[in-house]
């Protein structure tokens, strides 16, 4: 048992080097890289973390799909990052601070892995006892997520179909041929 | 003692990493990296999510007869699944959002943007154009 905290321990602390690797970076390409390999270990710690279908969905949407959309927005930007003139220390001091916070809050969570904590007593075990009578597929992710909790999956759908026509709607091009069309009417005005 | 310090290990440094990139998207001011820290921001949640969904001992939430255990808990997976795919989506806007700011002023640090902006302003003033209403405040 403690292997496998100690797995995830070892799993996480690769991640915070990575993150502390990204603050130093000032390279696009690296921030990319860094960001997708971040993602990959987030991954493995699902997997060790008994959450293989959110492992599979980290690793191609988080790790895959984020990365290309990273790649090909980096195509236009600038590939150097400049250093700031304002001071980071108030935005540092207070990033510290709350994380003080949060990790003296940390004491009162229960260990990790303990079975009577509150999150495994309230409806979890009616969702793992019902799935199989309900819904009668043996992956209980699955089955929330399309079945019981399937009205959440729907808003999810909506916010992404969203968050794709705004994208199309920012990234749309004026059309070079109106624009060619529209600037000969005004000098005509003009001259009239 | 040393059980217990890595029984809470993780959590310790999932706040380290949340940290991180709450301190990239209010820290920095290259409009790439605040997305990359909103992206690192969010993968970490996933993960302390995740963390308090695991039971010692306990098998991935897929039931199989062969297997007389107990199984994780699978409500946080299916919330953060929905959470993963959002999040790439918020991306891809934030990503387009870069992008027409970078053909709009040519930069995309927020001290060029601000600094471009406010040289607008004066030059508004000084040929009495109508002023943009954001900078009255």
């Amino acid at each position: 048992m403690i292997s496998e905290l100690l797995i995830n321990a070892f799993l996480v602390t690769i991640m915070l080097s990575i993150a502390i690797a990204l603050i130093k970076t000032r390279t696009v390409i690296f921030t990319v890289i860094l960001t997708s390999a971040y993602s990959l270990v987030a991954a493995l710690m699902f997997i060790t973390l008994d959450a293989v279908d959110v492992a599979f969905t980290e690793a191609s949407v988080g790790a895959g799909i984020s990365t290309i959309l990273f790649l090909a927005a980096m195509a236009y930007l600038p590939k150097k990052e400049e250093e700031s003139i304002s001071s980071e220390f108030v935005p540092a001091l207070s990033c510290i601070i709350l994380g003080g916070i949060l990790i003296w809050c940390s004491y009162d969570l229960p260990e990790i892995g303990q079975f009577t904590a509150p999150i495994h007593q309230h409806i979890a075990p009616e969702y793992i006892k019902g799935s199989k009578e309900d819904i009668g597929i043996p992956n209980i992710v699955t089955s929330v997520l399309a079945s019981y909790r399937g009205y959440d999956t729907f808003g999810e759908t909506i916010v992404v179909f969203t968050a794709g026509v705004a994208v199309l709607a920012l990234l749309q091009k004026k059309d070079p041929a109106k624009k060619n069309k529209s600037q000969p009417k005004q000098k005509i005005r003009k001259n009239a | 003692m040393i059980s217990s310090t890595i029984g809470i290990w993780n959590y310790w440094i999932v706040f380290c990493l949340m940290m991180i990139g709450l301190f990239l998207v209010i820290g920095r001011k290259n409009f790439l990296k605040k997305i990359v820290g909103l992206t690192i921001f969010q993968t970490s949640v996933f993960l302390l999510y995740i963390t308090f969904g695991k039971i010692k001992g306990g098998t991935p939430p897929i039931l199989n007869e062969s297997f007389e255990s107990i199984y994780s808990n699978p409500l946080p997976h299916v919330l953060i699944l929905t959470a993963i795919v959002v999040g790439v989506a918020t991306t891809a806007l934030g990503l387009s959002l870069v992008l027409k700011i970078n053909t709009e002023y040519g930069s995309i640090e927020e001290d060029d943007i601000s600094a471009q902006d406010l040289v607008d302003y004066h030059d508004d003033i000084k040929t009495g154009k109508s002023v943009d209403l954001k900078f009255k405040q």
